[in-house]
C-alpha cells in the first residue's frame, strides 16, 4: 500500500513538472490581458511549425518556432486580431502553417469525398431493398424442394 | 454487363490509389510552397555583422543578380556548404550572407556579438569566405518575413530586387545545374542586353 501511494505521488510530482515546464516555455511573454494570453494560447496550438513535421509551434523547440511565438505574442500585443495574426503567417509560410486547411478546388474532395461516399453507399443499399428476390434463387429452391421429396 | 461492372468498378478504384500513392513515393515532404517567390524582397534595415554601423536595405540587392544565403556558425550543413559557395564566388557571383543565428538574439541568446564574429571569422578562414558582406539579421524579422524556415536556405534575386528561387537546404553543384543555372544565366544575359 505505501508503496503505491508513494508511486503515485511520484507520479504526480512528474507530471507536475512536467506541465510546468511546458508552461514555463509560455510564461516569458507578459500579456496585458487574460483573454490575450489565453489566444496566444490557442494560436501557438493551432498555427504548425514549417521546420518539423506534425508539430505546433507551442510544442516544438526549433528556432523557428521559437521566433514564432515571439512574433504572435508580439503580434497580439501590437492589437492585431486572431484571424490577422493566422493571416500574416499565412502571408509568409504560405497555407502550410495553419491546422485548419482552407476550401480550395484541391481541398474541396477532403470534405465531399464522405458524403459523397455515404450517399453512393445509399443509393446501393435503397436499390437492393426495392429489388424483388431473384427469379434464379425461386429455381433453385424448387429444385430443392424436388430433391427433398425424392428422398 | 454487371459482372464487368463489378470487374471494373474495383478495378478502376485501385489503379486510381495506386496511382495516388505512387505519386507519394517520391514526393518531398519538406517541399514547401514559397510565398515570397517571384515578389521582391521585403523591406529591411539591418546591420552588417561585422560592422554593424553599416546599415544594409533592399537597395544592396539593385541593379545585381544576387544569391542570398542563409547560414550561421552553429549549421553543420552550411559549414558544409562553404566551400562550394566559395568555389561559386570565384566564377564571379554575387553571394550576400544573412547572419542567422539565435545564440546572438538579445531576447534569449547567451553569447555576445565579438564572440560570434570571432567564430564566423575563423569559419570563413578555415572553410572559404564566399560572401561580399553579411547582413545581421537581429531578430530574425527579414528571415521571417522571407519564409525561413532554418538554415541554410538561399535565395535568387534579381538585378530589380525580385526574389526568384526559394532554394531550403544545401545548395550543391547538383542544385545548382538544376535549380539556379538556368535563371541565373537569363538574368544575367537580361542585363547584359539591357533589360530593365
Amino acid at each position: 500500500m505505501n508503496i503505491r501511494l508513494m508511486l503515485l505521488l511520484g507520479l504526480c510530482g512528474l507530471l507536475l513538472t512536467l506541465s510546468l515546464q511546458t508552461f514555463a516555455a509560455e510564461d516569458n511573454y507578459q500579456f496585458e490581458t487574460p483573454q490575450q494570453r489565453m489566444l496566444f494560447l490557442d494560436l501557438t496550438a493551432e498555427l504548425r511549425c514549417p521546420m518539423c513535421q506534425n508539430q505546433n509551434i507551442a510544442d516544438s523547440d526549433a528556432m523557428i518556432a521559437h521566433d514564432m511565438r515571439r512574433k504572435v505574442a508580439q503580434l497580439l500585443k501590437q492589437g492585431y486580431s486572431r484571424e490577422q495574426v493566422i493571416d500574416y503567417m499565412k502571408d509568409r509560410y504560405g497555407d502550410f502553417v495553419y491546422y485548419q486547411p482552407p476550401v480550395t478546388a484541391a481541398t474541396v474532395w477532403l470534405w465531399a469525398l464522405p458524403v459523397i461516399f455515404v450517399l453512393f453507399a445509399a443509393l446501393v443499399i435503397a436499390r437492393r431493398k426495392s429489388q424483388p428476390p431473384l427469379v434464379d434463387e425461386a429455381e433453385r429452391l424448387a429444385k430443392a424442394d424436388k430433391l427433398l421429396e425424392k428422398e | 454487363m454487371k459482372k464487368l461492372g463489378l470487374f471494373i468498378l474495383p478495378l478502376g478504384l485501385f489503379m486510381l490509389i495506386a496511382v495516388f500513392l505512387y505519386q507519394g513515393l517520391y514526393s518531398n515532404p519538406r517541399e514547401r510552397q514559397s510565398m515570397v517567390l517571384d515578389n521582391p524582397v521585403p523591406d529591411f534595415s539591418l546591420p552588417d555583422l561585422m560592422a554593424p554601423q553599416t546599415t544594409y536595405t533592399p537597395d544592396v540587392f539593385n541593379g545585381q543578380v544576387t544569391l542570398l544565403n542563409v547560414w550561421g556558425v552553429w549549421c553543420v550543413t552550411c559549414a558544409v556548404e562553404l566551400p562550394y559557395l566559395t568555389s561559386l564566388r570565384e566564377q564571379g557571383v554575387r553571394i550576400v550572407g544573412l547572419y542567422y543565428d539565435q545564440d546572438l538574439d538579445p531576447d534569449f541568446g547567451d553569447k555576445t556579438l565579438s564572440e560570434v564574429q570571432q567564430e564566423v571569422t575563423d569559419m570563413l578562414s578555415d572553410l572559404g569566405n564566399p560572401y561580399q558582406f553579411n547582413i545581421y539579421d537581429v531578430y530574425r524579422d527579414l528571415s521571417l518575413d522571407l519564409g525561413v524556415t532554418g538554415a541554410p536556405e538561399t535565395f535568387l534575386i534579381d538585378h530589380n530586387g525580385v526574389v526568384r528561387v526559394h532554394h531550403i537546404g544545401d545548395l550543391n553543384s547538383r542544385v545548382w545545374r538544376s535549380k539556379f543555372a538556368p535563371m541565373y544565366q537569363q538574368l544575367s544575359s537580361d542585363i547584359q542586353v539591357g533589360m530593365p
